[in-house]
C-alpha cells in the first residue's frame, strides 16, 4: 500500500497552498523526514517532510501550481512494492488552467529517469545545478569569462559579497591540475606579497547541497587548507551544502598580518557574517576548532550544531616542533617527516600526499606569514589562548571527535570540555582524523546535524 | 571660421579658469567681428565673476553690451542676433537664472534648425557659472547640466581645467548650433597651463586624466579635482583609479568611458548635480546597455547631490555634494569587493 502525500494546512486559516519546489523526483528514494517539497501560503514558506520513507512513485502536483489543502500530490511506494504506471488517484493540478494541466501531466510522465540519482554517485555532485536551484550570484564579467572558458558557474567559489563569483575567481578555475585536489589553482591564484594591510576577504567555497537541512561550515586547521576536507566531505554525503572558509594567511585567504587570537577569531566572525546563512552547522579542525569554539561563542543563535575535530584551545600543550616544520618546509623531502606525526600510521601519508601538501604551500610570502601566526598563536609551543569557558557555553548539539595516536594535540585536553559535549574517541586516528578515517568521523557530525535540526521544543 | 590646430610647443604659461575663458572671448572679439558678448553687469563692472573685466575697455561697449536685468529678455536678444549672423555669447550671472530663460534656450534656440529643415541655425553661446561652494544658498548654487543636456539640439560642457575653459569656449564659438557652458565658480580662480593663440578642445571628447587599472571614476568639473585626489589617497593602498573627465555633456563621449570600464570592470560616476535622474544615471544605463556590460565586475556606482536645495549652512553645503572622503571610500569599496 503506497503512502499518500498531502498538501497539510500549515496556517489557521489556509486553503489552499503554492507548491514551490520539490526536493525530490520521481524514482527517487527518500527517507521519511527528509525533505520533501516546499510549500509557500500567503504568510510563510516551509518545508514539507516525507511521511514515510521509498520511492518516489508518482508526483502528481507540478511545482508552481496552487494546491488546495489535503489534495494528493505524491505517492511513496516501500522498496519492494510494485509501482504502478499510473498514481492510484490520477494527476492533478491547481489553478493553473488546463492547458497547463496537460503541460504538467506531460512533464510528469516524461521524468521517470531523473539525472539526479546518476549524478550521485559522482563526487561533485552537490554542485550540479538542479533545475531547482537559483541561478549562481556572478558578475557579468564573471559570467563572460565562464562562456568563454565553459566554466561551469555552479562549481565556482564565490568570492565577492554573499558569495558573488567575480571574474578572478573564474580565472582561478581555469588551469585544471592534474594533481590532487589540493594543488588546484593554487599556483596560478598567488597570494598578494604586499599583505600589510589587505582587507581582501578570506577565501570561500561552496558546494550546494541536494536536500535542504542547514548548511555544514567547515574550518580547518593551522597550515592545512579547504582543500584537506575533501574526505571528510565525501563521507557527509551531499545532502546538505558544503562551505569552507579559509583561515587568514592560508589557502587562498589574504596574507594578513594579526595581532591576536582575538583578532584572528574577529576576521573569521567577518567571514561568517558576510554568508548570509541563517543558521549552519560547524565544525572545525585543530586550530579551526577553537576558531569553531569562539564563533559559536559570539554568534550562538546562528550555530545548529558545533562539532570540534582535535581542536585547540582546551589545553597548553602542543607539538610547536611540527607545527613549525610544516610552516617552515620548502622541500616535500623536509615536509613529509613532519606530516607522518600528524597520522597514527605514518605511511598513511604517502610521498604524493606530502608533494601536493608542499605544492600548495609554495609560496614563500605564506610560509613565512604562517610562521609569524605560529609565533603569535603558539609562542614557545604553547597555545596562548583557551576556549574552554567559551566551549562551557555552548548550548546547541556538541561533539567532540579526538584521535587518540594524536600526537600534535593530546586527546586528554578533550577532558576539559563541558558535560554537554559528547565525545568520540577515535583508535587508529592521530591528529587528522577526518582524513585518516572520515566516515568514523562523518558519523557522530551527521548525527550531531540531525540533532541540530530538530526543533528544540522536541530534542 | 576653420578649426586650427592645437600648438603643441606652445610655451608654459598658466593663467587661471576665469583668465582663460576672458582670453578666449578677447581673442574671438578681435578675429571676427560678429563675436558680441552680452550679459548683466559684464561691461564696466566686469561680470558676477569679474570674468568679462577689462573686455569692454578693449572692445567698447557696442560689442560687450550690459543688457537689463531679464535673463528670458537678454536670452532673447542673443537667440535672435545668432539668428540673423551674429556670435553672441550671453552670460548668466548664475546658471540658476537661466530657469528665468528656459524659453529661449530650450523652446526656440534648440529647436530653430529642426523646426526650419536646416535653414536656419543659432550659433549662440550660453556661460553659466554653477556649482556649490561659494556659500550662495539654493537659489545660486545649482549644478543643471543635465537639465540640458536633455534636451536635443543642445551641446553641453563643462570644462574642469582652464585649457579647457578656453579650449572649449573656443570650440563653442565656431559651432554653428547652440551651446551651453557651465563654468564652476570655484574652478575661476585655478591655475593652470592654457596655450597661446587660438585652439579648440573638441566638443564631445573626454580626456582621461588619470590612468590606472582597478576602478573607473567618471567626474565632470570640479569633481575632476576631487576624484583625482582621492585617487592619489587611493594609490597609496594599492588602488589604482582611472580617472575619465567628461569635459562634454552633450554629446556624451560613450567610447571612452565604455573603453574604461572594459578595461577596470568598475565604474564610479561623480556629479555634482541631484544624483536621481542625473549624469550618473545616463552613463550608467549607457554602461549597461553597452559591451562593456560583460566586463563589469562589480555594481555601478554613482555619488551625486543630495536630493535637497544646496543648503547656506557651509556643513551642510559641503554635505550635499561629493567630496573628496566619499569618492575615495566608494572607489576603495568598489576596489576591495566591498559592494
Amino acid at each position: 500500500m503506497p503512502t499518500e502525500v498531502i498538501l497539510p494546512k500549515v496556517d489557521m486559516d489556509m486553503d489552499a497552498g503554492l507548491l514551490a519546489q520539490w526536493h525530490v523526483a520521481t524514482g527517487e528514494h527518500v527517507e521519511k523526514g527528509a525533505a520533501l517539497f516546499d510549500i509557500e501560503t500567503d504568510k510563510a514558506a516551509m518545508e514539507v517532510e516525507a511521511p514515510a520513507s521509498g520511492i518516489v512513485g508518482h508526483i502528481v502536483a507540478e511545482a508552481g501550481s496552487r494546491i488546495p489543502v489535503g489534495q494528493v500530490v505524491a505517492w511513496i511506494y516501500a522498496e519492494n512494492e510494485e509501482i504502478p504506471d499510473l498514481p492510484p488517484g490520477g494527476t492533478i493540478s491547481g489553478d493553473t488552467g488546463a492547458a497547463e494541466q496537460e503541460a504538467g501531466r506531460n512533464e510528469v510522465a516524461e521524468v521517470p529517469q531523473p539525472t539526479a540519482p546518476a549524478a550521485r554517485g559522482s563526487d561533485e555532485a552537490g554542485a550540479e545545478n538542479d533545475s531547482g536551484s537559483p541561478r549562481p550570484r556572478a558578475t557579468p564579467a564573471a559570467r563572460a569569462a565562464a562562456r568563454k572558458s565553459g566554466v561551469d558557474l555552479g562549481r565556482v567559489a564565490g568570492s565577492g559579497p554573499k558569495g558573488r563569483i567575480q571574474a578572478d575567481d573564474v580565472m582561478r578555475q581555469q588551469p585544471v591540475s592534474s594533481g590532487p585536489a589540493a594543488v588546484a589553482g593554487l599556483s596560478e591564484a598567488a597570494p598578494p606579497v604586499d599583505w600589510a594591510e589587505n582587507q581582501r576577504p578570506l577565501a570561500m567555497t561552496r558546494r550546494k547541497g541536494r536536500a535542504k537541512g542547514h548548511p555544514i561550515l567547515l574550518i580547518h586547521g593551522f597550515a592545512a587548507d579547504a582543500s584537506g576536507w575533501a574526505p571528510l566531505e565525501k563521507a557527509l554525503g551531499d545532502a546538505r551544502e558544503i562551505i569552507r572558509i579559509e583561515l587568514p594567511c592560508h589557502g587562498r585567504s589574504p596574507l594578513v598580518r594579526i595581532g591576536s587570537f582575538r583578532e584572528f577569531t574577529r576576521m573569521m566572525v567577518r567571514a561568517f557574517d558576510d554568508l548570509d546563512v541563517a543558521q549552519l552547522h560547524l565544525v572545525g579542525h585543530s586550530l579551526g576548532g577553537a576558531v569553531a569554539a569562539a564563533i559559536a561563542d559570539i554568534r550562538p543563535r546562528r550555530i545548529a550544531s558545533l562539532s570540534l575535530i582535535s581542536p585547540a584551545g582546551l589545553g597548553p600543550e602542543i607539538d610547536g616542533a611540527t607545527l613549525y616544520g610544516i610552516a617552515r618546509a620548502t622541500r616535500t623531502d623536509s615536509l613529509a617527516p613532519w606530516l607522518k606525526r600528524l597520522a597514527a600510521r605514518p605511511d598513511a601519508i604517502s610521498h604524493d600526499f606530502a608533494k601536493a601538501a608542499m605544492m600548495a604551500r609554495m609560496e614563500p610570502e605564506l610560509r613565512a606569514a604562517q610562521v609569524e601566526l605560529a609565533d603569535m598563536l603558539f609562542p614557545d609551543g604553547t597555545q596562548s589562548f583557551d576556549l574552554s569557558a567559551a566551549m562551557a557555553r555552548v548550548d546547541t548539539p556538541f561533539k567532540i571527535v579526538w584521535g587518540r595516536q594524536d600526537r600534535i594535540l593530546p586527546w586528554r585536553h578533550a577532558l576539559r570540555a563541558p558535560d554537554v559535549a559528547g565525545l568520540h574517541l577515535l583508535d587508529k586516528a592521530g591528529h587528522i582524523p577526518h582524513i585518516e578515517r572520515p566516515e568514523a568521523v562523518a558519523l557522530p557530525l551527521l548525527e550531531n546535524f540531525r540533532t541540530g535540526e530538530i526543533p528544540v521544543q522536541q530534542r | 571660421m576653420n578649426a586650427p590646430t592645437r600648438q603643441p610647443d606652445a610655451d608654459i604659461r598658466e593663467l587661471s579658469y576665469s583668465e582663460a575663458i576672458r582670453e578666449a572671448m578677447g581673442l574671438a572679439l578681435e578675429r571676427d567681428e560678429r563675436v558680441v558678448l552680452m550679459g548683466e553687469d559684464i561691461g564696466v563692472y566686469g561680470g558676477a565673476f569679474q570674468v568679462t573685466g577689462d573686455l569692454v575697455e578693449r572692445f567698447g561697449a557696442d560689442r560687450v553690451m550690459d543688457t537689463p536685468i531679464s535673463e528670458l529678455g537678454g536670452a532673447g536678444v542673443a537667440v535672435g542676433a545668432a539668428l540673423t549672423g551674429l556670435r553672441p555669447i550671453y552670460e548668466f550671472q548664475f546658471s540658476d537664472f537661466a530657469a528665468l530663460a528656459m524659453e529661449q534656450i530650450v523652446n526656440q534656440a534648440a529647436k530653430m534648425r529642426y523646426m526650419l529643415g536646416g535653414e536656419a541655425s543659432v550659433p549662440v553661446v550660453f556661460r553659466m557659472p554653477a556649482g556649490s561652494g561659494t556659500g550662495a544658498a539654493a537659489q545660486h548654487s545649482q549644478s543643471f547640466e543635465a537639465w540640458f543636456g536633455h534636451v536635443p539640439g543642445l551641446k553641453v560642457v563643462q570644462p574642469s581645467t582652464p585649457e579647457d575653459a578656453k579650449g572649449l569656449l573656443l570650440a563653442a564659438l565656431e559651432d554653428p548650433d547652440p551651446v551651453v557652458m557651465f563654468e564652476h565658480k570655484l574652478l575661476y580662480k585655478m591655475k593652470g597651463h592654457v596655450p597661446e593663440g587660438w585652439y579648440t578642445t573638441p566638443i564631445g571628447k573626454s580626456a582621461i586624466r588619470r590612468h590606472g587599472k582597478d576602478v573607473t571614476i567618471v567626474a565632470s568639473a570640479i569633481m575632476v579635482h576631487r576624484a583625482l585626489a582621492a585617487a592619489e589617497k587611493l594609490a597609496g593602498e594599492g588602488i589604482e583609479v582611472e580617472i575619465i573627465d567628461l569635459r562634454s555633456v552633450r554629446p556624451i563621449d560613450g567610447d571612452a568611458i565604455i573603453g574604461s570600464v572594459k578595461k577596470t570592470g568598475r565604474l564610479l560616476c561623480v556629479y555634482e548635480g541631484v544624483r536621481t535622474l542625473g549624469i550618473g544615471a545616463e552613463i550608467s544605463a549607457m554602461i549597461a546597455e553597452s559591451e562593456a556590460f560583460d566586463f563589469l565586475d562589480a555594481p555601478v556606482l554613482r555619488l551625486g547631490g543630495a536630493e535637497a536645495p544646496i543648503p547656506y549652512n557651509p556643513d551642510l553645503e559641503k554635505a550635499a555634494v561629493p567630496q573628496i572622503p566619499d569618492i575615495e571610500s566608494a572607489a576603495r569599496r568598489l576596489a576591495r569587493r566591498e559592494v
